[in-house]
């Protein structure tokens, strides 16, 4: 499904991705670890096609097609979702008018019709209770006034709303208290199937255990230093960090 | 022969057509002497600073109340003209019977052209006519004030309410030749009265023309107003529109301005608080793309104590557009604990639009509050990419975001035919 090849990007001159190699196949979790300053956001801005990074080398194809080509809108109707770190509040945009403008521009990109009006507000009630969302988000503003975790969970009821077969969540748990981190990772797995892909990532352990990956992968000065599966992450967590940068700068030596 | 010129013989001709309304007469005269003394104005005056007039009194436009009347009324068609209301349609300053459709009104409620109501209704004309937007030193007023062929008059007796939306329709013809046309209106609310009031100004014809308005409006004390403004001229329109409206105690004046097309536009919105517990919301939104220049010059007097003012106007600005905010809040001595409130925000859409805004806040009194800011910026990138990244085009996510933000503008605005104009208006000119 997606196939990241030797993927390099920097931003503003200063390198960032130094070759990533990934591949992901439907239905699985990557969890994509690493410290601070590794490249873990700038891996998912890449993507999701956020502009001021420069690729320098590589290729990306999501189901064939090259995604680095692609308008961030496009990533989005191919079924790319991006489930942003900070979710921008945007004053004056209901969520309602906002969703429904999504999954139809979606539509006519698949060549469907506009989904009609009373048949999008019954989708949307059911996934309001899939998500066990409160019925009150659809009138308000878009993220507008919402805290730290309602905005997270309300990225992840976009997601249950625009069904991607690829979610890449950046850092989903950061600034979470440990009951929001288990609402959302409840939604989350709730939307997990044999079809759709996350790539997760996160510098703490503590999301992986409610979301739990097939695949773990550490991420440091750009590239892909170490790949394990879900046991690997309870190693990052006894241990920390600093035993795979010495592995890393042993084996540069 | 120059502009001054010109009008000097139509004030002549004008005088030997005089109706026999005397006072009225004399205001006219007394207006056109003023005019002779003062001149256009130029940039050295203080108010005119960003704003010349100069390209415009260069060229050879005919003041005119002559029209194809008919005919131009019914080519100019709006989407207003299709709402339960009360429509009075002028062209070149001139009421047009046939294309106004009046709804039965309450008892001694006056909803008629000026012409009309000066010698039908001579003591509530008189009363009021000219008393609010002075001609001394105000050299527009005063050349509409001498040459003006009609307008609406509206007059609400105390405690009686209008209900339906009143609708005047100026329409400026060039479709002959270079038009100067000045309409007017008159609306007097007595104690109590309410009404909605929309003006609405339209043009025909490629060539350019000059629109010179002048709007008085007076509330007696507990009157309510809804009052909008909404500007769709096109082409080579230039426009000078200058509103004052006199406030007694414990009115409420709603007012919400839209500046979407036009070539060049002055608008002159003059609020006086001539009592207590006086509320006043002054709205704008300015649309302006290719050379469009938008002048709002705003002036909130605060004469009397305990009264509110909130004023917010936003502007989207394009390609080499221009626009000026000028909010001038006066309070006075003896005004104490006023709450006057001032935004002006503005998203440039381009490297090239201009914006210069001024808040000139002058504070006699010591127990007041008063705050005022203005911000220039562009669309928000974050937000843009958070749309895009959602599926949302960019040209979607642009026309999303610029609703967003003349959200509350568009909220102050009671009547749903007039906010969807806006929001066409929006997705046109992006």
């Amino acid at each position: 499904m997606l196939e990241i090849k030797n993927l390099k990007a920097e931003i503003e001159g200063k390198k960032i991705l130094n070759g990533i190699n990934l591949v992901v196949k439907p239905g699985e979790v990557h969890a994509i670890m690493g410290p601070n300053g590794a490249g873990k956001s700038t891996l998912s801005a890449v993507l999701a096609g956020r502009d001021s990074y420069e690729i320098t080398a590589g290729e990306v194809s999501f189901n064939g097609k090259d995604l680095l080509e692609m308008a961030p809108e496009d990533r989005a109707r191919e079924g790319v979702f991006l489930a942003f770190q900070y979710p921008v509040e945007i004053p004056g945009v209901s969520t309602t008018n906002f969703l429904k403008t999504a999954i139809n521009e979606k539509r006519k990109y698949q060549g469907l019709e506009p989904m009609e009006a009373t048949d999008f507000l019954k989708f949307m009630r059911e996934k309001i209770e899939l998500m066990e969302m409160d019925k009150s988000l659809t009138s308000r503003s878009l993220n507008e006034g919402f805290s730290g975790g309602e905005k997270k969970r309300n990225e992840v009821f976009q997601m249950a709303m625009l069904e991607p077969t690829l979610a890449i969540m950046d850092e989903t748990d950061s600034g979470l208290d440990i009951d929001a981190l288990r609402l959302v990772s409840q939604g989350v797995n709730k939307l997990r199937n044999a079809e759709r892909s996350f790539v997760v990532i996160t510098h703490y352990q503590r999301l992986l255990d409610y979301i739990v990956p097939d695949f773990v992968h550490v991420l440091y000065k750009g590239r892909i230093v170490k790949s394990g599966d879900a046991s690997l992450a309870k190693e990052l967590e006894e241990k920390g960090y600093d035993w795979i940068k010495a592995e890393v700068e042993a084996a540069t030596v | 022969m120059s502009l001054q010129e010109i009008i000097k013989d139509d004030f002549i001709a004008y005088q030997q057509q005089a109706d026999g309304n005397q006072s009225f007469t004399n205001i006219r005269k007394q207006a056109f002497h003023e005019f002779e003394r003062l001149g256009f104005p130029t940039t050295k005056h203080e108010e005119w600073k960003y704003t010349s007039l100069k390209s415009i009194i260069e060229q050879p436009f005919r003041n005119s109340c002559e029209i194809n009347a008919d005919a131009v009324a019914m080519a100019v068609h709006s989407p207003l003209m299709n709402i339960d209301a009360h429509h009075l349609v002028f062209v070149n300053g001139s009421f047009i019977a046939e294309a106004s459709s009046l709804k039965p009104l309450a008892a001694n409620v006056i909803v008629k052209n000026l012409a009309t109501a000066r010698t039908e209704h001579p003591e509530q004309f008189d009363a009021h006519f000219g008393k609010y937007a002075k001609v001394e030193g105000a050299a527009m007023n005063a050349l509409n004030t001498a040459l003006l062929c009609d307008g609406a008059f509206i007059y609400v007796p105390a405690k009686t309410q209008i209900e339906k939306p009143v609708i005047i329709y100026h329409i400026t013809d060039s479709t002959q030749f270079q038009t100067l046309s000045q309409p007017r209106n008159l609306i007097v609310l007595e104690k109590q009265a309410s009404a909605q009031v929309v003006e609405v100004y339209l043009s025909l014809g490629a060539n350019p023309s000059f629109t010179n308005v002048v709007n008085e409006v007076y509330a007696d004390e507990s009157a309510q107003l809804e009052h909008y403004k909404i500007q769709q001229q096109e082409n080579d329109a230039f426009q000078n529109n200058f509103t004052q409206v006199f406030q007694e105690a414990n009115t409420n004046i709603n007012q919400v301005t839209l500046t979407l097309d036009g070539n060049w536009t002055r608008n002159n919105l003059h609020f006086y608080m001539n009592g207590e517990n006086c509320n006043t919301l002054l709205y704008g939104l300015y649309l302006t793309d290719g050379h469009q220049f938008v002048d709002n010059h705003t002036r909130v007097d605060h004469a009397m104590p305990n009264c509110y003012s909130d004023e917010k106007y936003k502007g989207i600005l394009k390609d080499k557009s221009t626009a000026v905010f000028n909010g001038k809040i006066m309070v006075h001595l003896d005004a104490q604990k006023t709450n006057a409130y001032q935004r002006n925000q503005n998203i440039l859409l381009s490297d090239e639009a201009t914006i210069n805004t001024k808040p000139q806040l002058e504070i006699f009194a010591d127990d007041v509050k008063c705050t005022h800011g203005a911000t220039i910026g562009q669309l928000d990138k974050e937000a843009m990419f958070y749309l895009q990244s959602r599926g949302i085009t960019e040209a979607n996510a642009t026309k999303m975001l610029l609703n967003a933000f003349a959200d509350d503008i568009a909220e102050r605005i009671k009547i749903p035919e007039l906010v969807a104009i806006m929001e066409e208006k929006i997705e046109q000119k992006i």
